[in-house]
């Protein structure tokens, strides 16, 4: 197997697993879920709605379905302790309640535009 | 005589079941179910076999503000916010759901819940009556709590800028934290 090819299926593995998760979360609670998975509610909709046949049919795509929730570097240097090793200290504790802050703050902004 | 529906009763069980179970005190089911008293009494201790504590519940809005309480407060109440944007739901709905959540994420961290749902209650309460409102960090950006009429021009927040002895007192064990809080929420009263 081609190293590209390895590539696409890892990709189409990963897109199985996000959207069988995601259904997983939406059916378990619909509310909690958009939090979760940082989407709207008509977009929980119809991932909820995705027969398995249609899920396969989505997840077998060259992108990824998902992506990364946080385009912000202060949020990365929190949650990474600034590149340095993570300890156990209140502190480092601290830096990461911050970026939940934030993750909580930038996704209800993200919401409203 | 009670003509509510059969349907709407069960609702309100069920509410009141999943209220006691994050830990309610009996004042918030009250507040927000419509059954009566002696029955959430006896429902309150079939679920956790214990009767409920007694005394008032916590009235100041001094708590929320606080450095480490608020820091929990505001990361609670941005979960909040954000769901009942997203979806239809009331708000008590989205109180015990922003409550999982905000637990949910402080599983992942070595850090104490330090907020309790009736005290989330409250909170919600709080802004609902102007008396607490979410203020943006003037360097992070982040959204937290603070006292209504406090001047906010140049607001930062306390993570941003902790207090001098935030983080430098030796952990308290867990234990001692949680009578620490008890002891808390039975004596402040205003």
């Amino acid at each position: 197997m081609s190293n590209e090819t390895r590539m696409v299926n890892e990709i189409r593995e990963m897109n199985l697993q996000y959207l069988i998760l995601a259904q997983h979360l939406i059916r378990s609670d619909r509310a909690q879920a958009t939090y979760q998975l940082g989407i709207s509610e008509a977009v929980a909709d119809i991932i909820d709605a995705l027969s398995p046949m249609q899920i396969h049919r989505v997840a077998s795509s060259s992108t990824l379905m998902c992506r990364v929730r946080i385009d912000d570097e202060l949020v990365w240097s929190l949650l990474t302790n600034g590149g340095q090793e993570q300890g156990d200290s209140p502190l480092d504790d601290a830096r990461r309640l911050h970026a939940s802050i934030l993750v909580a703050t930038q996704s209800q902004e993200a919401l409203a535009s | 005589m009670s003509t509510r529906s059969l349907v709407e009763d069960s609702r309100q069980l069920q509410r009141a079941v999943s209220l006691i179970r994050l830990g309610a005190r009996l004042q918030m089911l009250q507040s927000e179910t419509d059954l009566p008293y002696e029955r959430l009494l006896r429902l309150y201790k079939e679920v956790t076999g214990k009767s409920p504590s007694k005394g008032q519940l916590p009235f100041s809005t001094d708590w929320f503000v606080a450095w480490q309480p608020n820091i929990h407060s505001s990361l609670f109440f941005g979960i909040y916010q954000y769901l009942l944007k997203s979806t239809p739901i009331d708000d008590v709905e989205a109180i015990m759901r922003a409550y999982r959540l905000y637990l949910q994420e402080l599983s992942f961290t070595g850090v104490e819940p330090q907020l309790s749902i009736t005290r989330a209650w409250r909170l919600v309460r709080f802004v609902d009556a102007g008396m607490l409102c979410t203020v943006r960090c003037t360097r992070c950006s982040g959204h937290f709590l603070n006292h209504t009429f406090e001047l906010t021009d140049q607001f930062v927040c306390g993570l941003c800028r902790p207090p001098a002895r935030a983080g430098k007192t030796a952990r308290t064990s867990k234990a001692a934290r949680l009578a620490a809080s008890e002891s808390d929420e039975q004596t402040e009263v205003h």
